[in-house]
């Protein structure tokens, strides 16, 4: 499903320029469920971003579903992310002013679902992350497990082929973190590829394989039983 | 979509109360205030507007320079209107008005005083549009004593419309035939009269005399006739009537006049600019002034800028806060037009409620602000014809305006910058907002150094040495209508205990009566040594009742006979004569119309001159004579209990003139209400500098707010590190004081410069202070920093162990 070639990355400022990703190549399957990981400033976000589609790389090849996106416009980018994959952050990232549903409900909008058809996936997902009866709260109202579950409803509501978790748990403490776990596993199952940037060893254990980065680079994958 | 953006845009709203309060509040006060200036201005600008001639209808003036002083008048010679009319082609047709003080017009057995009186040639109801409710536009007007009323007076004097052929009485003696009735003329009218007498009536209007000039005069030009081709055979006409009359009298020829640098010279004002743009002698009304159509424009324009500068500086502060938002919905795929059209909502949102509650507060403010300027405007359902588009227009343009930069620039950065955080700095427009609170501050500032400027100029009229002392002087008005025994009254007036003196003339320095003449030093009338002056009938009492001075001479003496034919001149009468002392020399002046009777006089005295025309203007030269004049008695008076006084004087007056109205008035209230309109000004310009600057510290309060927000965690920081209350204030006050501080150079020239061009209206001025500038720029650093303060003082009190956990 992805494969990505030699992908280089820098960040530069006025005197320094700091290489995030270095010559890193990797690929995953349809249906696999990746951890990266590595320590602070491995480039593991940047990983995600590039993957994710938010971000462009310096130089090598990105193939997602067997075509060339490294060099993808903007809109092109968007189009593709907005159909393909979903994102879950470790912040949230809800949005205050609206309400579960609605929160929910906004990739559907943005890919020019009708109405109906929206209210019938929205409750759909919203039931099977058992938060229906919070559909018309705000996210200020919830607790930070429950935040996250509206999250995650958000980020498949569209029926993604891929999602992109960036530390999902690290906000939340260990039993929240758990269900949420519980929550990409059961999702991988029913065919949903998910690649995760983490820091816990514990959550790592989840998916089938570990990449591990260290300045960039690839040191060493644990494929897990 | 549309359904959710507005859903989204209220709900943003509501969760940031503070912010969308002020961001409202100070919309609609600017635009409220805005709208009231605005209804003031479409006013000020649809004078005599309602005539279907209008663009044809021109006024004749002259421009006159003899004997040392020079003046632009509003009238003509009788006998004008009628050479006009028969010499010049373009010309369709004219008509004259005379205006001739009050008249007593009798109801019942009372006797009204009606001030709204002129003499009007017939052809008046050719030129201008005064629908005719009852009797023959044609021939109303066209015999002796006959007169037209409008509907009102119709009413007040025989309760019905129905009224030709009626008769009303005039100063007890004169009849005047009813024979038209005309609907009340608008208040936008530069002259507005409630009786019309046939010019027929008047002997004056009759004579040929090209040397007096009494009469406004109007003309129709033809269709396709330009004023300027009219003007340029003015000088002919001048030359061919003026002239041999001018030779008469003076024995000089026109050129020879010129020759000497004098001139008389007639020119057109177009009926549209009278009201705003005319201010001769002996206009018809007191007309208004372009000068403050401008400042309130100007005002308007400023209000309405600084309130949209706070909507957008709040807008672009508070964008930084949304910044996630935008990233989360890129994420999830929003394309940048529907970011665009959120943000675009919002602000378009809040511009509707701000102009719904704006009209409403129009609509509640429109009585005081009557009363304030003197107007009588009013809500009616043409104002939303016009109001309603206008405001729609306002609510987009101010919407998109304020929304465009949150809209434009937020929605164009990559989502994982702003989900990062990485726009924090760069994108703050930090510049914009400062250049915009600049901008507000300048025109704060600017305002307020005007309102100081009008302020001290306006108390300084109201307290400058006049050359006369105003107070405790009471005037009774028209007491000729008291007929022979006037002097008897006055007599008897200055025995009560309670009165100083008494003067009887209607020449008192608040009254406005003028009687110019030419004064020669010698009995063949050169005119190079002419004296264009006032000529006032006083008696021995006028100089002490108004607390006069003398300079040298003496005072008129009722046992000095010679004194029938003695003078007192004014300072500037004297300086203008130059001799080496004028005490005892002989003036001359013509006695008569045409000049054919010359009267010498002999100067006794000279008085301290003292002010009689405008502060605008500077003194002109006077010429009081002993002679009779009963036009009101000025009495001086020294009471605590005025109101018994009155009464005293009220009961003499009916002892004497039954059925006669009683009149009265102070000196220093007329005094007063000839500076009504600069007060009214003054008023206005006060109020709404008050209510800019209010906005403009709404704006500041909000943006503090923000500045605090954004720097929590560097206070927190800096608080942790060891710094104190007042150092985080300083700090935060800082930046915004720095700006204003930028404000006060930029705004002060630019005041001193427009505020100058004001004053120069001023014969009589206070040169601007330096500490206006001052007092005006501590008072906005001062504003300032207290709006600041509250938000800084805050955000310095709060604990930094929150501020540093919540990042």
């Amino acid at each position: 499903m992805i494969k990505i070639t030699d992908l280089e990355k820098f960040y530069r400022t006025e005197e320094v320029e700091t290489i995030a990703l270095n010559k890193l190549s990797i690929e995953v399957k349809k249906g696999e469920f990746v951890a990266i990981m590595g320590p602070s400033g491995c480039g593991k976000s940047t990983l995600l971003n590039i993957l994710g589609m938010l971000d462009d790389p310096d130089s090598g090849s990105y193939v997602f579903n067997g075509v060339e996106v490294a060099h993808f416009t903007e809109r092109k980018r968007a189009d593709l992310r907005k159909h393909n994959i979903g994102f879950v952050f470790q912040s949230f990232n809800l949005i205050d002013e609206l309400t579960v549903f609605e929160n929910v409900e906004l990739p559907l909008i943005y890919t020019g679902v009708p109405s109906a058809e929206r209210v019938k996936r929205v409750e759909e997902v919203l039931d099977k992350m058992q938060i229906m009866h919070r559909r018309n709260h705000y996210p200020q109202q919830l607790s930070g497990g429950q935040q996250q579950r509206v999250a995650i409803s958000r980020a498949v509501v569209n029926k993604p082929k891929l999602i992109l978790a960036d530390e999902p748990t690290g906000n939340l403490d260990s039993s929240n973190g758990n269900e949420v776990m519980e929550l990409l596993t059961d999702l991988n199952e029913q065919g949903t590829t998910i690649i995760m940037v983490t820091h816990s060893e514990h959550d790592a254990r989840y998916s089938h394989r570990i990449i591990r980065l260290l300045d960039g680079q690839t040191v060493v994958e644990n494929i897990m039983i | 979509m549309i359904k959710d953006f507005i859903k989204t845009a209220f709900r943003t709203l509501l969760k940031n109360k503070g912010f969308t309060a002020i961001n409202v509040l100070g919309l609609a006060l600017g635009l409220a205030t805005c709208m009231l200036i605005v209804f003031y201005v479409i006013d000020e600008l649809s004078y005599d507007k309602f005539n279907t001639k209008t663009d044809r209808i021109y006024r004749v003036n002259s421009d006159i320079k003899f004997g040392g002083s020079e003046g632009s008048f509003a009238v003509t010679p009788a006998p004008l209107a009628v050479a006009f009319l028969s010499e010049l082609p373009e010309v369709k047709q004219v008509a004259r008005f005379r205006s001739w003080g009050g008249f007593q017009v009798k109801k019942g057995n009372q006797n009204l005083r009606e001030h709204k009186v002129v003499y009007a040639d017939a052809s008046i109801f050719d030129i201008f549009t005064f629908p005719m409710i009852a009797g023959d536009p044609k021939t109303a007007l066209k015999d002796p004593r006959t007169v037209v009323i409008n509907e009102s007076t119709a009413k007040k004097y025989f309760n019905t419309t129905n009224v030709i052929g009626k008769t009303l009485t005039l100063n007890d003696s004169l009849l005047y035939k009813v024979t038209g009735v005309i609907k009340d003329i608008p208040k936008q009218a530069h002259f507005n009269y409630d009786f019309f007498l046939s010019m027929q009536s008047l002997p004056e209007s009759k004579e040929n005399s090209w040397v007096s000039n009494n009469f406004n005069t109007y003309i129709l030009l033809k269709k396709g006739a330009s004023q300027k081709s009219m003007e340029a055979k003015l000088p002919k006409i001048v030359r061919a009537h003026v002239g041999p009359q001018l030779q008469a009298v003076i024995h000089k020829s026109l050129d020879d006049v010129e020759k000497g640098g004098d001139y008389i010279r007639l020119n057109l004002t177009p009926l549209n600019d009278i009201h705003l743009h005319s201010n001769r002698v002996a206009e018809l009304n007191n007309n208004g002034n372009i000068q403050y159509v401008y400042i309130f424009s100007a005002i308007a324009l400023f209000i309405l800028l600084i309130a949209c500068v706070n909507f957008m500086n709040l807008s672009t502060a508070r964008s930084s806060n949304r910044a996630r938002e935008v990233g989360v919905r890129k994420v999830l795929g929003s394309p940048r037009k529907f970011l665009i059209a959120q943000f675009l909502s919002e602000s378009i949102l809040v511009t509707f409620v701000a102009t719904v509650i704006a009209v409403l507060a129009a609509w509640v403010l429109l009585p005081l602000f009557n009363q304030m300027s003197g107007k009588e405007l009013m809500f009616t359902p043409g104002t939303f014809v016009w109001l309603a588009p206008v405001l729609i227009a306002l609510v987009v343009v101010i919407g998109c305006l304020a929304g465009s930069y949150p809209a434009l620039f937020l929605s164009a950065f990559q989502p994982i910058d702003v989900l990062k955080g990485k726009l924090s700095s760069g994108f703050k427009a930090g510049w914009l907002r400062n250049f915009l609170v600049v901008f507000q501050f300048s025109i704060s500032i600017f305002l307020i150094v005007g309102t100081l400027v009008i302020y001290n100029q306006l108390k300084y009229i109201q307290h400058k040495d006049l050359g006369y002392k105003r107070n405790q002087v009471l005037i009774v008005h028209n007491v000729y209508a008291i007929g022979k025994q006037t002097k008897i009254f006055k007599q008897e007036i200055e025995k009560f205990p309670n009165v100083v003196s008494a003067t009887l003339t209607g020449f008192l320095p608040t009254e406005g009566n003028g009687n110019s003449t030419t004064f020669f030093q010698d009995h063949t009338m050169d005119s190079k040594k002419a004296l264009s002056t006032q000529l006032w009938s006083v008696d021995e009492k006028y100089i002490p009742t108004l607390g006069m001075k003398m300079i040298s001479g003496r005072n008129f003496s009722k046992d000095m006979s010679t004194d029938s034919a003695a003078v007192i001149i004014n300072e500037t009468a004297a300086k203008k004569l130059a001799m080496a002392d004028v005490l005892n020399k002989v003036l001359y002046y013509p006695a008569d119309r045409y000049g054919k009777v010359i009267k010498p006089v002999h100067i006794i005295g000279v008085v301290k001159d003292f002010n009689f025309n405008s502060l605008r203007e500077n003194i002109t030269p006077v010429i009081l004579t002993y002679g009779d004049d009963w036009g009101a008695v000025g009495i001086k008076i020294k009471t605590a209990n005025v109101a018994a006084l009155i009464d005293q004087i009220k009961d003499k007056w009916k002892a004497l003139a039954p059925g006669q109205q009683f009149d009265y008035s102070f000196m220093d209230a007329d005094f007063d209400a000839a500076y009504r309109t600069e007060q009214r000004m003054g008023t206005i310009f006060i109020t709404f500098t008050t209510l800019a600057i209010i906005i403009a510290c709404l704006g500041l309060f909000g943006l503090a707010a923000y500045a605090a927000e954004q720097r929590v965690k560097e206070i927190g920081i800096r608080k942790v590190l060891g710094a104190n209350v007042s150092k985080i204030v300083a700090m935060l006050s800082y930046d915004f004081i720095k700006l204003v501080l930028i404000s006060i150079v930029i705004a002060s020239p630019i005041a001193w410069w427009a505020m100058q061009k004001w004053l120069q209206d001023f014969a009589y001025r206070q040169n601007i202070q330096w500490w206006v500038f001052a007092l005006a720029g501590i008072g906005a650093v001062v504003i300032a920093f207290v709006t600041i303060s509250f938000q800084s003082i805050k955000a310095a009190l709060s604990n930094p162990v929150n501020s540093l956990r919540s990042e």
